[in-house]
C-alpha cells in the first residue's frame, strides 16, 4: 500500500521541520508532501534547501485549494491512502499507522482522528466546541450518520475519496461540508480516537471576528450539499 | 417635461459610450458576450432620449405615475442582473483558476524531478563514455 502524508502550510516555517522529523520518525511507512500556499516566510526556500518534498502553488488558493492539491498529487500518484496533516503541530504522527490499519481493516473511506472520543488532549475552547457539537449535530439530523469530530484536519481517506476531492472540495473551512459530501454519496466514515496538541505556531485561521461566517457559510454549504444530487462529478 | 437640451446632451453622451464600446469589442479587449447588454442598454436609452413620450407609455403600462421613477426602477434592476451575471462568471473563473493553479503546481514539480533524473541520466552516460574511451 502506498500511503503518503498532505501538509498544506501557510506559513509554517517555525514548525514544518517538527512535522516531517515527526513523520519520519513515527510513521515511517508514509511518504509525505508539503503544499505550499504562497508562504511569505520563506517556507519554499527552506523546505527545497532541506530538501523537502514541496510543491509550491504559484498565486495563494486558501487552506481548500491547497489540501485539493495534495489530494490531486495523490490521485496522480498511484498512492492508496492520503491523510491530511496540519503543519502546524497540532498532530501527532504516532496515529497514522493505526489510521492506516483501521481504514482497511474496517474497509472504511475514510477514517477521521476524532478528538472527542476519548475526549483527551487539547479539546479547543469552549465557544469552538460547541460549534462542533452543533455542526455534529447538524450532520447527524441530515445525514443520519454521526461524525463527532467534524472539523478535525487530520483526515485518512482511500483512492475513492481521493479521486472525489481532487474534484471537488470547498474553498474555504472544508472539513465538515466534504464530509458531508462523501456521506451523501454513501461512503463510509469512521473516527479513531486522537489527542492533538495546542498548536504550536502560527495561527488559527478561524479567527474571532470570522466565526460568525463560518458557522454560517458552512451550516448552508451542508443544506446545500444535502440538497444536492448524487451526480456524476466533474469539473 | 425633458429640455432640447437636455436631450441633446443625452444623446450625444450615449453615442460617445457607444462607440467606446463597438471601440472595444473590434479590439477584442471586450468579450462580445459581455458587451451585449451594454449595447442593449446603450440603444433603450437613446429610444427613450429620442423619444420621450416613450417613457410615458411604457410608465403608464407598468402602472407607475412618474417615468423618471421607472427609469430608476428599470435602471435599477438592470443594474442587479448585470452584476449578478458578473459574479456568476466570477465563480466559474475562480474553480478554473484554481484548477489551473494546481495543474501548474504540479507540473512545476515534475519538471523538476525530470531535470534531475536527466542530469543523473547524463553523469551516467558521461561516465560510460570515459570508461569506453579509457579501453
Amino acid at each position: 500500500m502506498k500511503k503518503i502524508v498532505i501538509i498544506p502550510a501557510y506559513n509554517e516555517i517555525e514548525s514544518i521541520v517538527n512535522t516531517v522529523e515527526d513523520i519520519r520518525e513515527n510513521a515511517p511507512g508514509f511518504d509525505y508532501i508539503i503544499i505550499n500556499d504562497c508562504s511569505q516566510d520563506g517556507t519554499m526556500r527552506f523546505c527545497t534547501q532541506m530538501g523537502m518534498n514541496i510543491i509550491n502553488l504559484p498565486v495563494n488558493l486558501g487552506i481548500g485549494g491547497a489540501v485539493q492539491t495534495g489530494y490531486l498529487y495523490a490521485w496522480r500518484n498511484g498512492y492508496d491512502v492520503a491523510v491530511q496533516f496540519d503543519g502546524d503541530g497540532q498532530h501527532d504522527a504516532k496515529y497514522l499507522n493505526a489510521m492506516a490499519d483501521y481504514l482497511e481493516a474496517n474497509d472504511a473511506d475514510m477514517v477521521i482522528g476524532s478528538r472527542f472520543i476519548n475526549k483527551e488532549g487539547f479539546q479547543s475552547s469552549g465557544l469552538r466546541r460547541f460549534g462542533i457539537r452543533y455542526f455534529s449535530l447538524l450532520i447527524r439530523f441530515l445525514t443520519g450518520k454521526s461524525v463527532l469530530d467534524p472539523t478535525s484536519g487530520m483526515r485518512m481517506v482511500n483512492r475513492d475519496v481521493m479521486k472525489i476531492y481532487s474534484e471537488d472540495y470547498p474553498v474555504d473551512y472544508p472539513e465538515p461540508e466534504s464530509v458531508v459530501t462523501i456521506l451523501n454519496m454513501g461512503k463510509k466514515v469512521m473516527e479513531v480516537p486522537v489527542i492533538m496538541r495546542e498548536r504550536q505556531a502560527g495561527v488559527s485561521s478561524i479567527s474571532a471576528g470570522r466565526s460568525v461566517y463560518y458557522m454560517v457559510k458552512v451550516t448552508l454549504a451542508i443544506l446545500m450539499e444535502r440538497m444536492r444530487k448524487r451526480r456524476g462529478r466533474g469539473l | 417635461m425633458m429640455t432640447a437640451k437636455l436631450q441633446i446632451t443625452i444623446l450625444l453622451a450615449l453615442a460617445v459610450s457607444l462607440i467606446a464600446i463597438v471601440n472595444m469589442i473590434r479590439r477584442k479587449s471586450l468579450e462580445l458576450k459581455y458587451a451585449l447588454s451594454w449595447l442593449f442598454v446603450c440603444i433603450a436609452l437613446a429610444i427613450f432620449a429620442a423619444f420621450p413620450r416613450s417613457m410615458v407609455i411604457i410608465a403608464r403600462f407598468l402602472g407607475i405615475d412618474a417615468p423618471v421613477n421607472m427609469i430608476f426602477f428599470l435602471g435599477f434592476c438592470f443594474s442587479l442582473m448585470i452584476i449578478y451575471t458578473l459574479t456568476v462568471s466570477l465563480s466559474r473563473m475562480s474553480t478554473k483558476l484554481r484548477k489551473l493553479t494546481q495543474i501548474i503546481a504540479l507540473n512545476e514539480d515534475r519538471i523538476k524531478q525530470m531535470e534531475q533524473q536527466l542530469e543523473e541520466l547524463k553523469e551516467e552516460w558521461k561516465d560510460e563514455k570515459a570508461d569506453s574511451d579509457g579501453l
